[in-house]
């Protein structure tokens, strides 16, 4: 395990586009958000988070779009059924690496930029907790999405995943608002890590089946 | 002592039968030449037999416990965006990556180390990709059209490395059109029927 999750960064680290595109396009629309529409401050501050919420929905999306699809055209895939017969430990080393990668960071962009538009600093760092965590389920499940649609270009993906995203970004918001609003917010992020190891146990079992299914 | 055995092994798409009735057993050391035109089943059979593909009926077995396989496929499974040195150490752990590297400098493939593989020739890549093969310890070596892209030298080469591991007890099945210049039996597949 320890052998993939060290090869999955070995490649990633390589593909400079792969993760700094991403959080570019999170940095970008942060900034051009309060710049591109005539907002007040006050406004500003009740909704930046719905912003940061979106926007990490859209490139937790972005960033798994080709998390499979370039192993699957070069036939590494092929080779690593050949010596390990399933892809569950491959799967969950790509989704860790690219959380640990694009998802921690996309968190801390998401906390300094929510810092900078009215959070206190002692909030900020519940911020990074809840994004964190959300940026596991949403990696976790846009894997899926991407394995579906691996040879079929990636919109099929979207449309199948988008479904069981959609509950991680409700629970985000609840988590959002426990900042907001002082209170809760433990239980919140605890209920959120729960479910971020559920998800991250279970998905990559019904991704490897996925993959095998189109390796056939 | 026997490796692989296929029985009755068929395989259908689309309403079409590739192959039917295919029986055959693969000794150590033997090697077996699978031969068709174009849209024959020839890779599909490299497939079913590796595992990766399921047959439409019968099955394949391997004979021995833990079997090594090495497997070349339309697929070089190489990265482009990494030199050939950084995919041997994507490919290989410590004691044979030396190996791979010294397959490396024996294919003149050194000088072009540190070059982005993207950047390479197609058969440049090929013999990259057939380092896979060469430095790896395996009981039986799977290929698909091995020669295609490679120069006179790296065929000869090639052609050396596979009758060595015949001799040595590893079992080699392939498909080509160019034809091998090593000692093995043949299968040939004559294409597709009407179901």
């Amino acid at each position: 395990m320890i052998n993939f999750f060290s090869l999955e960064a070995f490649k990633l680290r390589h593909k400079l586009r792969a993760w700094l595109g991403p959080l570019l396009i999170m940095i970008l629309v942060l900034i051009a958000f309060p710049l591109s529409i005539d907002i007040s401050q006050y406004d500003l501050n009740k909704f930046y988070f719905s912003v940061i919420v979106v926007s990490l929905l859209m490139i937790s999306f972005l960033a798994t779009e080709s998390i499979f699809s370039e192993d699957y055209e070069d036939g590494s895939l092929e080779q690593i059924h050949l010596e390990e017969k399933d892809f569950y430990k491959i799967t969950l080393a790509k989704i860790l690496v690219h959380v640990l990668f694009i998802g921690i960071p996309m968190a801390l962009i998401g906390s300094i930029f929510s810092f900078a538009n009215g959070v206190s600093l002692a909030e900020a760092p519940k911020i990074f907790v809840i994004l964190s965590i959300s940026t596991l389920i949403l990696f976790n499940v846009f894997a899926f999405g991407s394995a579906l649609s691996i040879n079929k270009g990636s919109m099929l993906g979207v449309v199948a995943s988008l479904p069981l995203a959609l509950p991680a970004i409700v629970l985000l918001g609840r988590g959002v608002r426990t900042v907001q609003y002082g209170q809760g917010f433990f239980e919140v992020s605890v209920l959120m890590a729960g479910v971020a190891l559920i998800v991250t146990a279970l998905m990559p079992i019904i991704i490897s089946a996925t993959l095998k299914t189109h390796l056939e | 002592m026997q490796l692989v055995t296929a029985d009755n092994l068929g395989y259908s798409i689309n309403e079409k039968r590739l192959f039917h009735n295919l029986t055959f057993s693969l000794n150590s050391g033997s090697g077996l030449h699978i031969k068709g035109g174009n849209g024959s089943g020839k890779s599909t059979l490299l497939r079913i037999i590796l595992g990766l593909t399921s047959p439409s009926k019968g099955g394949v077995e391997y004979c021995k416990p833990n079997l090594q396989v090495s497997y070349l496929g339309h697929k070089n499974a190489i990265k482009h965006y990494l030199t050939p040195m950084q995919n041997l150490e994507l490919m290989f752990r410590s004691s044979a990556l030396q190996n791979a590297m010294k397959w490396m400098n024996t294919l003149g493939l050194n000088k072009v180390q540190d070059e982005l593989t993207a950047n390479l020739s197609f058969g440049q890549q090929k013999k990259l990709a057939l380092i896979r093969i060469f430095a790896s310890q395996s009981d039986l070596i799977v290929l698909d059209e091995p020669f295609v892209g490679l120069d006179n030298a790296s065929r000869d080469l090639l052609n050396e490395f596979l009758q060595k591991k015949l001799a040595s007890d590893t079992s080699l099945i392939l498909t080509s059109h160019i034809e091998p210049n090593i000692l093995c039996s043949e299968l040939v597949l004559s294409g597709e029927t009407d179901d």
